[in-house]
């Protein structure tokens, strides 16, 4: 065991998170951002939110523009240096952290990339995997909702998340995910590309939301915000009724706050 | 073959209006990805499979000089012919060369994408020789006066009753009318078996050629190719530089990932290996053969950051698994290639100029990645050709623009948060009521599929601060 | 033209290749090892064998010696096509068999248009992919695989192989000291396509049929245990 594995499994410490809050959810969906530090808390971390975080550099990368990506990347990697942990309510910003900055980087800048990579997690995998979140004590009041989840490409296939959102969403609210068919299968959002190929992106969005309202389910959840905003976008406009929210808001038992795309 | 790649978002936008091809691909969509599956299940080693045959395929590109000198040298003392071609000119016309000394007329050929890439069917037609393909796919499609739409199946775009309309137009079928597909099988087995046993030349592609002795690799179901590579007196095997393997084993190990990820077979009905012209123990088979073997781009492709593309196998699972492929079809790539494979090989073998959309038809979702036998990163090579475009400056002004500016305001955290909550405030208040927008005049691309979501009200940096603040306050005052 | 291409296609990859000499590329080569294998549906080669035959839509009969064989075969025929005709190459095993006694009568040579029947005489089964290997010769004329409705094929258990590797090193020696056959043929099921809106469909351009019997000494449940293999 090294030293730091030490530091962090000593139970006196509380778990040090910086929060990787992702652009989307700064400026979209704060409650995003709340949720995933009041679940963090209750894990037994302390969390911290540096306050110098604008964006991964992710449109910029997946544009095919790595000269903005490279910056952008060095700015979060020396921004996060510091921190025990970096958690952040995104597989795909987790993604580009942990796979693509040691791809966009090299020398010792590679390095330190690699480094940031070794602790940066997603929220569900860290709530579930890490952090060991428990139950609540009793169970919770409100009627439990059915819930569909939508599995966000980058974190399926980059980071492996599969079980831990449902597995939090099981534990914590009592809720069993209602299936998609086509749970591999991409929501069509993609960054850029649903803004430069509309119409393949909605088409590709009206089967994933067609998968969707088969299941029946009241609540869809997600990991992430981009595919969540694009969902719910389209829902909106073929007048379904579905409710989107970001899972941290479910497992906070947040309803209230309306969800992504209702208007108040 | 003619590009029109340079026209992918209205080709695809086309293809989208065809509800019955579409219906048609989604139904591939979801039974081909569980087909792999299934075949891979409990073959607990595939990946290792995967891996294994990785390193040969790099040992062989590593030394494709020596290897490909090694399979030339063996083809010869086997008894074949071996041709270079730098292009698909040269391609063709030695094809021609071979077809016009021997006064071929017919010439039958087996499925062959190599020589889609040169176009050399329409070649040998321009120059009257009659050929015909005899894979049923490809022979459907010929009849059609089409192109493949995939690179295994090249027909599945087709449904049975436009093909059966097809041969009513173009056979002659007298009172039969032609009702099971079964029968439009047998309908095509009957008229190309007359044109097996009449051509002079068969040519066939090769999966893989093997440079230990000279045999060359045909895989298929229908057994269409090798009936062009043992019926016909002249035998032409058309293939690319790049195919060679060292070992015999190392084709059959490349087959086990080939057919599992194609078809979801665990074996297809023939695979063949030939090696040259009839022996004296023969009493069948062709009496001169040829290997043609292309460049067209291959060795660039070997000396670039793109050379894992060269270990492709062809197997298609990237676009059975692609859902942009499985939206459009492969016509709407415009080239022979489509899909996650195809969209980085046709701007490498044509020019990125005229297909620079196709490395943009990627929300790199990964998938591909995920089930590419030759473990090739895909959408890493799909983002480095976007890399290309946008430094050669073949992307739209406006977006580059865009993204420089949004990375220049990232850089600027202060700036960045004043001006992102002022934008985000805005928005907010114009669409809290409602919750999302219609339409809005900076996201165009957005809303012409779907409502915007407005922001939920301050950002999270500027509440959060604001709690800082409170909080420092609240401190001060105890 | 195809000088100039060749010594100049040569050129580029030689300033690409990785310089080595050939004795150090092939121990790169060994170095890299055998590929992995599938694990076989059953432990026992006659059984995995005839599973994988019959998942390859390949019908099945297990014969214990030759007898039995052309017994078989006859039945086979007669039930098929009510007829005793078929067409061999000039396999000599073939022509060995007792045929008579099965009122059989082969031809032996080249398959003609229009003979429905052809039999080879398998020089090895892939328990692997339970696919027959044969070679082009007098002994298999290429057309005897292709040109019949139905193909039969006899293989001798002492002819199974375990998988594709080892197929390559039983076939080394023959390549060895008889010189390469022109074609070397893996055949996994009767010829089928799925080219029409993926519908799988047989006789596609070869045979409809295929029909494998096993001859030797094979286990007596290997059969029924095959059948539940296969059995979707």
């Amino acid at each position: 065991m090294n030293e730091r594995d030490r530091e962090h499994s000593s139970p006196q410490r509380r778990k040090q998170v910086a929060l990787f809050v992702t652009c989307l959810a700064d400026l979209f969906r704060p409650s995003v951002a709340f949720a995933s530090i009041k679940l963090l808390e209750r894990a037994g971390c302390e969390v911290s939110v540096p306050l110098q975080q604008t964006c991964c550099g992710q449109p910029a990368y997946n544009s095919g523009n790595y000269e903005e990506a490279v910056p952008l990347a060095q700015q979060v990697i020396t921004m996060l240096a510091d921190a025990d942990y970096v958690v952040a309510p995104s597989g795909s910003c987790a993604g580009m952290i942990c796979h693509h900055y040691p791809r966009l980087l090299e020398g010792e800048w590679r390095e330190r990339a690699l480094e940031l990579a070794a602790k940066t997690f997603e929220l569900t995998v860290f709530l579930n995997d890490i952090a060991h979140i428990k139950p609540p004590g009793k169970k919770p009041s409100a009627a439990i909702p059915s819930v569909a989840y939508h599995d966000g490409c980058a974190g399926l296939r980059e980071l492996d998340i599969r079980e831990q959102p449902r597995q939090l969403l099981r534990d914590l609210c009592g809720i069993e995910v209602s299936e998609l068919q086509q749970r591999e299968v991409c929501c069509g959002f993609g960054g850029t590309f649903c803004a430069k190929m509309p119409e393949i992106s909605g088409k590709m969005v009206d089967d994933k939301l067609n998968d969707i309202m088969a299941t029946g389910a009241d609540v869809l959840a997600g990991g992430d915000l981009g595919c969540l905003l694009n969902i719910a976008g389209r829902a909106r406009r073929q007048g379904k009724k579905i409710e989107v929210r970001h899972i941290a808001e479910l497992l906070q038992q947040d309803r209230d706050t309306p969800a992504i795309g209702e208007g108040k | 073959m003619e590009q029109r790649s340079d026209t992918f978002l209205d080709n695809a936008s086309e293809a989208l209006k065809n509800v019955e091809q579409a219906k048609r691909r989604d139904i591939i969509a979801t039974f081909a990805p569980l087909m792999r599956s299934a075949a891979i299940e409990g073959f607990d080693e595939f990946d290792t499979l995967r891996q294994h045959v990785k390193r040969v395929r790099e040992h062989a590109l590593d030394h494709l000089e020596y290897y490909l000198g090694q399979f030339e040298q063996q083809a010869v003392q086997n008894g074949n012919h071996v041709h270079f071609a730098r292009n698909s000119d040269e391609f063709n016309s030695v094809v021609l060369d071979i077809c016009q000394q021997h006064d071929a007329r017919r010439v039958a050929k087996g499925k062959s994408m190599v020589t889609e890439e040169t176009g050399l069917n329409s070649f040998l037609q321009r120059a009257g020789l009659e050929v015909m393909e005899t894979d049923l796919g490809e022979y459907i499609i010929q009849r059609a006066g089409e192109t493949p739409s995939h690179i295994v199946a090249p027909a599945l775009h087709k449904s049975a009753g436009e093909i059966r309309a097809l041969f009513q137009s173009t056979h002659d079928l007298g009172a039969r009318d032609l009702p099971e597909t079964v029968d439009l099988v047998a309908e095509a087995r009957e008229v190309l078996r007359e044109h097996f046993l009449k051509a002079e030349v068969g040519i066939i592609g090769a999966n893989a050629l093997v440079a230990e002795n000279g045999y060359s690799m045909l895989v298929t179901n229908e057994g269409n190719g090798d009936l062009c590579a043992n019926l016909p007196r002249v035998l032409i095997v058309c293939t690319t530089i790049d195919r060679v393997l060292p070992l015999a084993q190392d084709a059959t190990a490349m087959l086990r990932l080939l057919v599992r990820s194609a078809t979801g077979q665990a074996q297809t009905c023939y695979t063949s290996f030939y090696s040259g012209p009839r022996r004296d123990s023969d009493v069948d088979g062709p009496i001169e053969t040829h290997f043609v073997l292309l460049d067209n781009k291959r060795s660039d492709i070997l000396d670039s950051d793109y050379r894992e593309m060269l270990e492709c196998i062809r197997c298609g699972a990237c676009l059975n698994h692609c859902p942009i492929y499985s939206s459009v079809g492969g016509h709407a790539y415009g080239w022979v290639y489509p899909g996650p494979m195809g969209s980085i090989l046709t701007p490498l073998l044509t020019s990125l100029e005229q297909s620079h959309a196709l490395p943009n038809a990627c929300t790199s979702c990964g998938r591909c990645a995920e089930v590419c036998p030759a473990d090739i990163p895909l959408p890493d090579l799909l983002r480095d050709l976007r890399h290309e475009e946008n430094s050669r400056k073949l992307s739209a002004g406006r977006w580059r623009l865009g993204i420089k500016l949004h990375g220049w305001l990232a850089r600027h955290p202060k700036l960045y948060q004043l001006s992102t909550a002022i934008a985000i405030h805005t928005l907010h208040l114009f669409g809290r009521k409602r919750g999302s927008y219609s339409s809005l005049p900076m996201a165009s691309g957005w809303t012409s599929q779907r409502d915007f979501p407005a922001p939920q009200g301050k950002t999270f940096m500027q509440q959060y601060k604001a709690r800082l603040k409170r909080l420092a306050e609240q401190r001060n005052e105890h | 033209m195809s000088t100039s291409a060749r010594s100049e296609i040569f050129a580029r990859l030689r300033e690409i290749s990785r310089k080595a000499s050939a004795e150090r590329i092939h121990q790169d080569r060994q170095a890299l090892g055998s590929a992995p294998v599938p694990t076989p549906p059953a432990a026992e080669m006659c059984e995995a064998f005839l599973a994988n035959v019959l998942k390859n839509q390949g019908s099945v009969d297990c014969v214990a010696n030759r007898t039995e064989a052309v017994a078989a075969i006859g039945h086979y025929i007669y039930s098929h096509f009510r007829s005793h005709r078929l067409v061999a190459g000039n396999d000599p095993r073939l022509a060995a068999m007792p045929w008579r006694d099965a009122g059989v009568l082969p031809r032996f040579g080249r398959l003609e248009v229009g003979e429905p029947v052809a039999l080879s005489f398998a020089q090895l089964g892939v328990v692997e992919t339970g696919a027959v290997l044969t070679w082009t010769g007098k002994s298999n004329p290429a057309a005897n695989n292709l040109l019949p409705e139905h193909h039969m094929v006899l293989v001798d258990t002492a002819d199974l192989v375990p998988d594709m590797e080892h197929a390559w090193g039983r076939i080394k020696q023959e390549l060895e000291s008889n010189g390469r056959p022109r074609g070397i043929n893996f055949i996994a099921g009767p010829s089928s396509t799925a080219d029409i809106e993926g519908q799988l469909v047989y006789g596609a351009h070869g045979p409809r049929k295929w029909h494998v019997i096993l001859m030797g000494k094979i286990p007596a449940e290997a059969l029924s245990r095959a059948r539940a293999i296969a059995a979707p």
